[in-house]
This record gives C-alpha cells, structure tokens and sequence, in this order.
C-alpha cells in the first residue's frame, strides 16, 4: 500500500460561467519516504495539488487515499486532525500570524493537538535553531525579513513531526546558500526520519536533486 | 522558561493587538452592567422594605384618620416625621364590626427639638402595652419586661440619631424626663427611627401642654381579622360604618409607592433594554469587522490543523474576557452608583431597608450572566461565519 494514493483527482473553480480544471484527472502514488519536486508553469495547478492532498481544499470529483482511507469523506474534526499530525504545509505566500512571536507561530500547530504539551517550547528553540533563526524566537513577523519569515513557517511545519511535508516554494526568496542549508534539512530529515517531502518549486536545479520529478502543465502531471 | 502557549493566550493576543477597541467594547459592557445594577437594586430595595414593613406590622388592617393612609405610610414606610389623629372612641366603635379578631392602637407624637423635647426632630410612639402586637416582639426581645412610665426604648436608627447607644441616659421629652432603657433591634420598618413610651405617660404629656395633641386622640389602630374572614370585606365594613375612618389593608400598604415603582420599574427596563440592544448591535459590528480583518489568519489556523472548534473557542474566549471584565466593572461601578445615590434620591433615603450582601450578591451574578451573555449573543452570528472559512481561499485573500 501507498503511503498517499491519489486516484482520478479533478478541482474545477467556477468563477461567474467559467470553469477552470485547476487539476485535471489527476493519478498518482506516493510512497512513505518518497522526496519529490513538482514543477510547472504559473497557473498550471501546482498549489491546487498540494492543497488536495494535504486536506486544506477538496476535490471537484477522485478520491485521495492516506495510508488507505479516503481523507475526502472525513469530517472536519477528523480532516483537522489529519492536516495536523499527518500533514506539515508550507504555503506560498507569508503564513505567519503577526501577533505572534516566532516561537509562539512555531507552537501554534501544537495548541490544536491532543498531543502531550510538555517540552514543546524546546522543541520550537530547537527546530527554529535547526532552520538557523535561534537568536529571533522572541520577534515579530514584521520585524523578520521574508526569507526570516519562511524559516520560520518551516519550523512550523516540522513542529507535530509530521509524516508528510508539502512545501510550495519554500525557498522561493532565499539566497542560494540558505537554500542550500535548507534542502540539506529536507534532505536530511527525509533520510533520518522517513519524512515524505513533496515541494514545488520554479528552480529546475532544486528539482532535480529530488529522487522523483513531476511536471504539470494545465492541472495534467507528466513524471520525469 | 516563559508561560505556557495555549490557545487562550492566543485570544488574550488577540484582545491586545487592538487596545483601543477592546477598551471601548468592555467599557460599553461596564455601563450597560452597573445601569443593570443600580436599576436592580432600586427596585429590589423599595419592594423589599415594603415587603417587610407589611410583613412585620403584624397586622391585617391599619385604620387611620380619614385622608391619612398616605402620612401613615409615610411614617411606617418611609421614615417621615408626620402627625394624625382620631378620636379615641373609634377603637370600640372598631371593636364591634364583624370579623375583627384583636387590635390594638397607637398615638403619633413629634419632637421638637429645643421647644419641648432635646433629641432631633423624630417621632415618638406611645403605645398599649395591653393590647400591643406590633411592638412587643422587639420589646421582650430586648427589655424582656414590659416598659415602665416615665421609660422609653428607642429604634435602632434613632439610637444612632441621639447618640445613645448606651441605656441609662435620661432624655427630655415634651418637658417630661424620661429614662432610656435601651435600644431595639432593627426592624426594617418607618419605625426605627422612633422612639417607644407607654400611652400611659399621655396623661402626664398632655397635662405640661407641650405636645400638640389634644385629650382623647390616637393616631392609627393595627387590627387582626378572625379566621376566615377577607381582610378587604371586613375593611369595606369599617369605612362604611365610621366614616372618620380610612383603611389600608395589609396588601395594599405601600400600594401608592408600589404603583410609582412600577412607573420607575419601566423606565428601567426600556433604558436596560434599549441599552442591551445597543451593546449587542455594538458586539455583533466589532466582531464582524475583526472576523473579516481575521480571515486569513483562520484560515490559515484552519489550514495547519485547527477545528472548527477550536476556532469557535478562540473567538468565544475573547468574547467571555470582555463580558466579564466588562461586567465586573460594572456590578462595582453600579454598586457604588447605587450606594452614592441611596443619599440623594429621597425615596432611598428615607427607606429604612439597606439590601443585604447576599442580594447585592445575587444581583450582582445575575449582571454578571447578563452583561456576558450579551457579549456571547452579539458575536454569535460573526463566529457562525467565521468557523465556516475555509482554510485556503482564506489565506489567498490578501
Ligand atoms: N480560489 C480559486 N478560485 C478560482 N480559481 C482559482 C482559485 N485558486 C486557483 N485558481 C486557479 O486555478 C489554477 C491553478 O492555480 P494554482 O494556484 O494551483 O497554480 P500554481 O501552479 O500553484 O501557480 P503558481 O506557480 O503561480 O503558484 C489557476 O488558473 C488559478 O487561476
Ligand atoms: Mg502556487
């Protein structure tokens, strides 16, 4: 079995009489452990794929399978928990609330599981340390550059350990050297801990140091 | 370490980000709550001395001089100093309508201060010490012996008036001295203020002139009514053979305060109301200008795993801090207005029924369930709307 198995996945927005097929039929296996790069042009559904399996939008029609049941049918309680113990998403666009210091965002996914809370504060110092932000736990959002602000939405990401990361363009406005340190923790937590990393990225370089490569063009995927 | 991070002190995050609002919102609550409060203690107060006052006379029938039920009410009600009298031959005349049990009766007197008397101006009541059931309960209470001539027992508040507190200390009264044997405890009525003697020291006053009351007067007659028999129908009888005579059943003592409570009462609940609507409309505009502000960052909550629930008690956190500190404020800032203006507002003033602490307890967990339960009613239909967000359209809405 599949860790995620994706079988005939369709998202069509209506916006007024228009229909847009974000994702079109979509098929695929993922299996536990898999480290693979989406690319594509802007537009083509990158963000709505993700989005799908990570249970943040459901599908116009298809079912997505977690480790063998269908996550559409679920309800919100039990989607919620999905998309919080299972599930580590970085989004696109900034994501951090900003009236929360760096640490209290990366204990956010925290306060929403029934998970056992003792040690979490060490636990962010720890990942915020690990994303090379240590010294700026107690700062503001708005007092952290973007790439600060996306070190740590990633911290964030790893804080419940989860099984699965989606990553859309998690080093999009990170120079080449944290890049690089970044990928290396991926890389790293992917090795050592079985983490499943599905990322989408613009950089073709980034992408093809993934073990499996997937390119969509208008909501249809083509493997590499 | 620093505290613990927990979804309530995200909503206390929250409730600072925007000092101002949030002020504004708990100060709206503050007023709405101690206009609640003062409105309840009002009314509560008069309607429980007048309770008690008719509860604690004893009796099932006051009669009083024709045109007087309203200066008797004054005096039993309200503290004033007011005089009335009656010929002393409607006692037997009393006596022999049908469906009277026992009665007794009692004489007005007022002091004057410096003319003939050295207490403040207050009133004193001569009573019957055969026939009495109104005062003797305190009396053997306190004395447990029965008044001697040329001995006065004064009311709680009136002690306080002259400065006794002590017994032995001899008074002048209407150019007699009279000893004061002791005080009585508070009865909660008009009377407390008065000071007690036996109608047999009449004679005596009338003989040195410097009361103004003449031979042969009482002020007001307390009479029970046989089993079985309707207080009003024996009352009917009573008017309509003496016509010297007014009646105020015990039902209807304080009747006329009642009915201008009423009005008060009225004024209060539409001021209350209206108040109430305004501060829900105000809640309900607050919270749906910060669920629109908010929906991205619920959407994104949403988005990396908060239910529906957790939502719903983040917002209903904020909402509960303001209704209770807002109420809070309220019931202290209310207390106090109403123990300020107990002193200007006659009607308080002369009422001799303070609320007690387990009233002024109760309203003020009533106001307290009023003042956040209208937080909660205003941000219902906001937070209905906002735990429906979905997470990702949220988090695009830039
Ligand atoms: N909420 C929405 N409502 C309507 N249309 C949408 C919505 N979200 C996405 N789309 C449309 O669906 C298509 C796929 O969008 P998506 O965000 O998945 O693209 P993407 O591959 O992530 O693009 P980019 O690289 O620019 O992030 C686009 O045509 C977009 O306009
Ligand atoms: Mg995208």
């Amino acid at each position: 079995m599949s860790q995620i198995e994706i079988a005939d996945i369709s998202k069509i927005y209506t916006i007024g009489d228009l229909n847009i097929r974000a994702v079109d039929n979509v098929s695929l296996k993922i299996e536990k452990g898999e480290f693979l790069s989406v690319v594509g042009h802007s537009g083509s559904g990158k963000t709505t794929l993700i989005s799908i399996i990570g249970g943040i939008i459901r599908p116009t029609s298809g079912r997505v399978l977690f480790e063998g049941s269908d996550i559409s049918s679920l309800n919100d309680e039990k989607l919620s928990e999905y998309r919080n113990e299972k599930i580590g998403f970085m989004f696109q666009f900034a994501s951090l609330l900003p009236i929360l210091t760096a640490k209290e965002n990366v204990l956010l996914p925290g306060i929403f599981s029934p998970k056992e809370k003792s040690g979490a504060a060490g636990k962010a110092e720890e990942y915020l340390n690990m994303v090379g932000i240590g010294e700026k736990t107690n700062a503001y959002p708005s007092q952290l550059s973007g790439g600060q602000q996306r070190r740590v939405a990633i911290a964030r990401a790893l804080m419940n350990e989860p099984e699965v990361i989606l990553a859309d363009e998690p080093t999009g406005d990170l120079d080449e050297e944290t890049e690089a340190e970044i990928m290396e923790l991926f890389k790293r937590l992917n090795r050592e801990k079985k983490v499943t990393f599905i990322f989408i990225t613009h950089n073709l370089d980034l992408a093809r140091q993934a073990q499996k490569q997937i390119r969509m063009t208008h909501g249809v995927i083509k493997e590499i | 370490m620093t505290k613990e991070f927990t979804i309530f002190s995200l909503a206390l995050k929250n409730l600072k980000r925007k000092p101002l609002r949030t002020g504004i919102l708990i100060v709206a609550i503050g007023l709405l709550v101690s206009v609640l409060v003062f409105a309840l203690s009002f009314v509560r107060r008069v309607d429980s001395s007048i309770r008690i006052t008719s509860d604690r006379l004893g009796s099932d029938l006051l009669i009083v001089p024709t045109g007087s039920r309203g200066a008797a009410e004054d005096v039993l009600l309200e503290n004033k100093v007011k005089s009335f009298y009656m010929d002393k031959g409607i006692i037997d005349r009393v006596k022999n309508i049908k469906g009277i049990d026992r009665l007794t009766y009692q004489t007005y007197l007022v002091t004057i201060t410096g003319v003939c008397c050295d207490v403040p101006e207050t009133i004193v009541v001569a009573f019957n010490q055969d026939t009495d059931f109104v005062i003797k309960p305190w009396l053997t209470k306190k004395l447990g012996r029965e008044l001697k001539k040329g001995e006065a027992i004064v009311g709680s508040e009136s002690a306080f008036n002259i400065r006794l507190g002590l017994t032995e200390v001899d008074s002048v009264l209407f150019g007699s001295i009279f000893k004061m044997v002791g005080v009585l405890d508070k009865t909660g009525t008009g009377l407390d203020t008065a000071i007690f003697i036996d109608d047999k020291n009449i004679d005596e006053i009338l003989q040195k002139g410097k009361a103004n009351i003449k031979p042969g007067q009482i002020s007001v007659i307390f009479a029970k009514v046989r089993k079985g028999y309707d207080p009003y129908e024996v009352a009917g009888s009573i008017e309509d053979s003496i016509i010297e005579a007014d009646t105020v059943a015990r039902k209807d003592i304080g009747k006329g305060l009642i009915n201008t409570l009423r009005d008060i009462n009225r004024i209060f609940s539409a001021t209350v109301m209206l108040a109430s609507i305004l501060s829900i409309f105000l809640v309900w505009a607050v919270f749906s200008a910060i669920a629109n502000e908010r929906a991205k960052e619920v959407g994104i909550m949403r988005a990396i795993g908060a239910k529906e629930n957790h939502v719903v008690k983040i917002f209903f956190l904020e909402v509960f801090v303001i209704g209770s500190i807002g109420s809070i404020l309220g019931i202290i800032s209310g207390t106090v207005l109403s123990l300020l203006l107990a002193k200007t507002f006659i009607i308080l003033k002369n009422l001799s029924n303070d609320l007690s602490i387990a009233e002024r307890i109760s309203i003020g967990i009533l106001s307290l369930f009023a003042g956040t339960g209208i937080c909660v009613v205003g941000a219902l239909l906001p937070i209905q709307r906002i735990k429906k967000l979905e997470p990702l359209l949220a988090i695009k809405e830039e």
